[in-house]
């Protein structure tokens, strides 16, 4: 692996670590009292997230 | 860097996520770090498999797509049928959808990946994926921003094969459909071809196993473009380039809950993150085989990774939004945009070999 490759992979991952951080940063803290659940199948509660299939 | 290390700081963001965010996203992104892994480990690439397939009629990649479509589809239409909690990836058939699947398909050629591709090269340290992956956010991103205007083009409303018809005539359906695709790359390629590849077989069993994970934890199931969209609107709307409460698809109440949360909240978000160090981790023993590439290729790999973003968000999806997750699911908009993204992929593979790319 050349020396510029591990540059430009150090820049990716430092980069993505940046946004991640300054995403932290400035979104409103977790409702860690409303998480949830572990796992969507017989929780009862219908999966809301986004997905790239969806038009709207 | 060196797998101990790296398995270290994987393993500590698991235990700040599941801390600090949610033990399902923490455990999302455990099984997105076992599909970064199964792509990379694997090279299971469905560009790469559709590319072998025309030039060189070896059907051993398709062969492997064919067998994690048809596992997920038996895993997943099941559960869909147990569980009304998960929800199935179901977008509209349109002119958009028709548009956007086919130079999805042209243009993952001349990137050399698709969405899962893209990731997982970039986290494999590719220099041209690394370079495509903020440009397919942001193609992404204007590609949501402008969906609404292309749906106006005409479009019919989400077509689920489990609704229709209930999940075992949905599951027999969509068997026999993939038969069809098996049956017309055996008349391709002729007689005589070997079919089954131990690498391609245990990466198709181990990204079925971990879609279905996906879909029974999360309750929808594995995508990978919306989550750079969301990337790149948090962005743009932070440095005021974007209003989204003026825009069709980011002012929807859930999108725009999204925009406001932390990105590490997002399902797509997390289990990408997950790829990323995944891939990362098997780079760490894995040999490098990138070629130096010269500006043009460059330029011209850069403008296909924005169009593949873009396309992705008119084609309801990427290889694995809409060809996997929507024919495993049961939505008539996967079937329709395999054949587009072939059309498109037989043009790719000829601008590819053009470019030397």
């Amino acid at each position: 692996m050349s020396l510029s490759k591990h540059k430009l992979q150090a820049v990716f991952w430092c980069g993505l670590l940046a946004f991640l951080v300054w995403d932290t940063t400035q979104a409103p803290p977790v409702d860690l009292r409303n998480e949830p659940p572990l796992i969507a199948a017989g929780s009862g509660r219908v999966s809301s997230g986004g997905h790239c299939a969806i038009a709207k | 860097m060196k797998r101990l290390p790296l398995s270290l700081l994987l393993l500590l963001f698991f235990i700040y996520l599941t801390w600090s965010v949610s033990i399902r996203q923490a455990v999302l992104f455990a099984v997105g770090i076992g599909m970064g892994a199964a792509l990379s480990g694997a090279r299971f690439g469905f560009t790469t498999g559709w590319r072998l397939l025309i030039e060189q009629r070896d059907p051993r990649g398709v062969a492997g797509q064919l067998v994690l479509l048809a596992l997920a589809s038996v895993f997943s239409l099941t559960l869909l049928d147990q569980y009304s909690e998960l929800t199935a990836a179901l977008g509209p058939p349109s002119i958009s959808l028709l548009i956007g699947a086919f130079v999805f398909g042209l243009t993952m050629q001349i990137a050399d990946g698709c969405g899962s591709g893209t990731l997982y090269k970039a986290g494999l340290g590719v220099p041209l994926n690394m370079g495509i992956l903020p440009l397919f956010a942001l193609g992404s991103f204007l590609g949501s921003v402008q969906v609404g205007d292309w749906l106006t083009l005409g479009q019919l409303q989400p077509i689920g094969l489990v609704t229709e018809f209930g999940s075992t005539q949905a599951l027999l359906i969509t068997l026999a459909g993939l038969a069809l695709f098996g049956l017309a790359a055996r008349l391709w390629v002729g007689p005589g071809r070997t079919w089954w590849d131990r690498k391609w077989l245990l990466g198709a069993i181990a990204l079925a196993v971990l879609a279905t994970l996906n879909l029974l934890i999360a309750g929808q199931p594995w995508g990978v473009v919306y989550g750079f969209g969301l990337w790149a609107a948090k962005i743009a709307t932070a440095a005021g380039l974007f209003d989204p409460t003026a825009n069709a698809f980011w002012s929807q109440s859930g999108n725009a809950q999204r925009l406001s949360e932390m990105v590490l909240m997002d399902i797509t978000s997390i289990t990408n993150i997950g790829i990323l160090g995944g891939a990362l981790w098997v780079s760490a023993r894995a040999k490098s085989d990138s070629q130096p590439l010269t500006a043009t290729q460059w330029a011209i790999g850069l403008l296909a990774g924005f169009l593949m973003g873009y396309s992705s968000r008119l084609a309801f999806g990427c290889n694995i939004g809409a060809m996997l997750s929507g024919i495993s699911t049961g939505s008539i908009h996967g079937w329709i945009w395999v054949p587009l993204a072939f059309a498109g992929t037989l043009l790719g593979v000829r601008v590819r070999r053009h470019y030397k790319l």
